[in-house]
């Protein structure tokens, strides 16, 4: 069973992707704030991740950033979610590497379906 | 009465002058040492100078006496018809033994009435050297105000314009730049003692009170709350004098009508009526210039305000949506899931109501959506991605995604989409947003069993006819235009609501379109990405009868590319 990794601080946020992804048959594992999503990552090493912008500690942002110039990371699809406010735009013009920017509020089918897609 | 100095130690020449000159009634003196000469005519400047040419020490004696005063008449008293090259040079006249009293007084006559044209004459050119020193002093002081807004700058150019013109020993000058804290700024040639600034506070503090002829000051003025500033030009010496030794003059300083500050200047010798006519105006030309900085220092305070207000509009604007995104995502999300029936079978009043709550959801993400756009374009943040585009192929796109939504209302979406129409630079994506709006309000509007047309033309601008509402907002240029009509068979727009269609949340008023759903910000969002394409929207209508939505973009848009 792939692996997905979902990292926002919202925990409503990740109850209701972690339901629906199992529901389509993915191991999720979830992460409620930046240090420990990163740390999750490293050590699962998922098949994907959902990342949200806006966090404590280390934002979405720079996580996508870490991970995708590490060669051992690179190559795990990352799906980011953001609210689309000015400040996030603003960061949005720099290199972060995600594959995929999806707004809020996002259609959870949609969200599977995408996820579906990059794991094919 | 005319003095004559006669410099000889000839007792011969000194019996015949004094004989003369007693008897003719001048002021005659004698002096027999001539290295003593200069003391005695700078002291005491003669008429008229007799000197015996045989005198030993007589080198550079001419250029000399003439340095010191110019115009005195200077007669040789020679004894051979041989006269020295370097005497003529600065001699009036020369006298031989042989000349008789009559020539004699008469030869000096005649140089005396030259002398005194002379005198004249050197006194008007030094009034009119004073003159000019004035006038340029003014005119420097007057550029000096013209180019500075800064209001400490603006006094101490006019007191150094006085300084300049004046010349002045000290000047007190009371001066309100920073609102209610008011400054004494005392510019002096030497140190002032510090019973003497105490007295020139207390004179200025009665001063200023005496500007308001015993009506109360707005600003209460006394020794604790006023600061001194000293300007001292040569602090190794201290000023000796009392107040009451100098003359002065005293002025209001003005910023417009209102009271800014008062100059009083003070010196050891008399001022002259020039002088006080010079003062007055140096301080009156300062009034106007520190107006115009007082109105520019509340530019900047009233733009710094607004940069501030408009700073945390955005971030207001940025900080809500994104607060209300989060915990309208996890309803949705929650909703969908429901709906899904991925919880378990639905009941068809739960399904009703559900739904109810998902509509609402996309409707407050709509709104939200809205609110972000539009604060965007009015903060210049909008990003357009300008490039080739058909409108066309935008007319197709709204077409399809609404015409499901347009069935379930029994509604037709037609298109008459002209063929002759060329690619124009612009952001397809807005021109989809502009264009779905407007079709959704149409659908929106519209009753059942009706058709919705769009349709698309090449026109020039002085064949597109825009009504008596909307002509005087819009200006468009001499040249083709890219012309969409959305045509519905609605409701219609009032006449005199035609005018406020694109003003921001116009629709909220009208209960009848909060019934139908929708932000109201649609309309002005539309105008704004028009308006960035240099184009233009308005709309015809008829109440019950339907509207004409119109908009137009250049055929040939000159936009950057991204």
């Amino acid at each position: 069973m792939k692996k997905i990794l979902i990292v926002d601080d919202e925990q409503d946020i990740v109850e209701s992707l972690k339901f629906v992804l199992e529901a389509a048959d993915f191991t999720c594992y979830c992460a409620y704030n930046g240090e420990d999503g990163l740390r999750l990552a490293k050590e699962i090493i998922p098949d994907l991740i959902i990342l949200d912008v806006m966090m404590p500690k280390i934002n979405g942002y720079k996580i996508s950033r870490l991970l995708k110039y590490d060669a051992k990371y690179k190559n795990i699809p990352i799906l980011m979610v953001t609210a689309r406010t000015q400040e996030e735009d603003k960061l949005i013009g720099e290199e972060t590497g995600a594959d995929e920017y999806i707004t809020k509020p996002f259609e959870l089918d949609e969200v599977v379906k995408k996820v579906e897609e990059y794991l094919k | 009465m005319i003095k004559i100095l006669l410099v000889s130690e000839d007792n011969k020449n000194i019996e015949k002058f004094s004989g003369i000159f007693s008897k003719n009634s001048y002021d005659f003196s004698v002096m027999s040492d001539e290295t003593l000469i200069f003391d005695v005519i700078s002291a005491d400047p003669p008429d008229v100078i007799l000197i015996d040419a045989t005198m030993p020490n007589l080198k550079n004696f001419n250029k000399k006496i003439k340095s010191i005063c110019e115009n005195t008449v200077i007669i040789f008293l020679i004894n051979s018809q041989k006269i020295d090259k370097e005497l003529i040079k600065y001699a009036n006249a020369f006298f031989t033994d042989e000349m008789q009293e009559d020539f004699i007084l008469s030869t000096i006559n005649i140089n005396l009435r030259m002398k005194n044209s002379l005198d004249m004459l050197s006194n008007s050119n030094k009034d009119l050297a004073d003159s000019l020193y004035r006038l340029n002093a003014l005119y420097s002081t007057s550029s000096q105000f013209a180019g500075t807004l800064d209001k400490a700058k603006l006094i101490q150019y006019m007191i150094e314009g006085m300084d300049k013109a004046l010349s002045f020993s000290l000047t007190c000058t009371l001066s309100m730049c920073n609102g209610d804290e008011p400054v004494l700024i005392l510019n002096s040639l030497y140190e002032l003692s510090e019973e003497l600034v105490e007295a020139l506070k207390l004179r200025t503090i009665l001063n200023y009170n005496s500007v308001f002829e015993g009506k109360e000051a707005p600003v209460k003025i006394n020794g604790e709350n006023l600061k001194i500033i000293k300007q001292v030009k040569y602090p190794a010496s201290r000023f000796t004098f009392n107040l009451f030794q100098f003359d002065n003059m005293f002025a209001p300083i003005r910023l417009g009508e209102t009271f800014f500050g008062c100059i009083e200047i003070f010196k050891e010798t008399s001022f002259t009526p020039e002088d006080a006519t010079c003062f007055q105006t140096i301080a009156q030309q300062v009034s106007v210039p520190l107006k115009s900085a007082a109105l520019y220092q509340e530019i900047i305070e009233t733009n710094a305000k607004l940069q501030k207000l408009e700073r945390l509009k955005s971030e207001f604007i940025s900080i809500v949506s994104h607060e209300l995104r989060t915990p309208l995502t996890s309803i949705k999300n929650s909703l969908d899931i429901l709906i899904s029936g991925r919880c378990g079978e639905i009941t068809p009043s739960a399904d009703k109501f559900l739904s109810m709550a998902m509509r609402n959801v996309q409707r407050l993400s709509g709104i939200i959506n809205d609110l972000l756009d539009l604060s965007k374009i009015e903060a210049g943040k909008m990003e357009f991605n300008f490039a080739p585009a058909n409108i066309n192929t935008v007319i197709d796109y709204v077409k399809s995604a609404l015409s499901e939504v347009a069935k379930s209302k029994g509604l037709t979406i037609v298109t008459d989409e002209a063929e002759n129409i060329p690619d124009i630079t612009a952001d397809s994506q807005r021109l989809e947003q502009v264009l779905t709006n407007l079709v959704s309000n149409a659908i929106k509007f519209t009753p059942e069993n009706k058709t919705i047309k769009i349709s698309s033309s090449l026109v020039n601008s002085k064949d597109i006819k825009i009504n008596e509402y909307f002509k005087d907002t819009i200006e468009l240029a001499d040249s083709d235009y890219v012309q969409v009509c959305v045509e519905d068979q609605g409701i219609g727009i009032a006449e005199k609501d035609l005018l406020h269609a694109f003003d921001k949340f116009a629709q909220i008023e009208n209960s009848l379109s909060r019934k139908a759903g929708g932000t109201g910000l649609g309309l002005p969002i539309a105008k704004q990405l028009l308006e960035a394409h240099n184009g233009a929207i308005w709309c015809d209508s008829e109440l019950n009868k339907g509207s004409k939505f119109y908009f137009v973009i250049p055929a040939s848009n000159i936009l950057s590319t991204v």
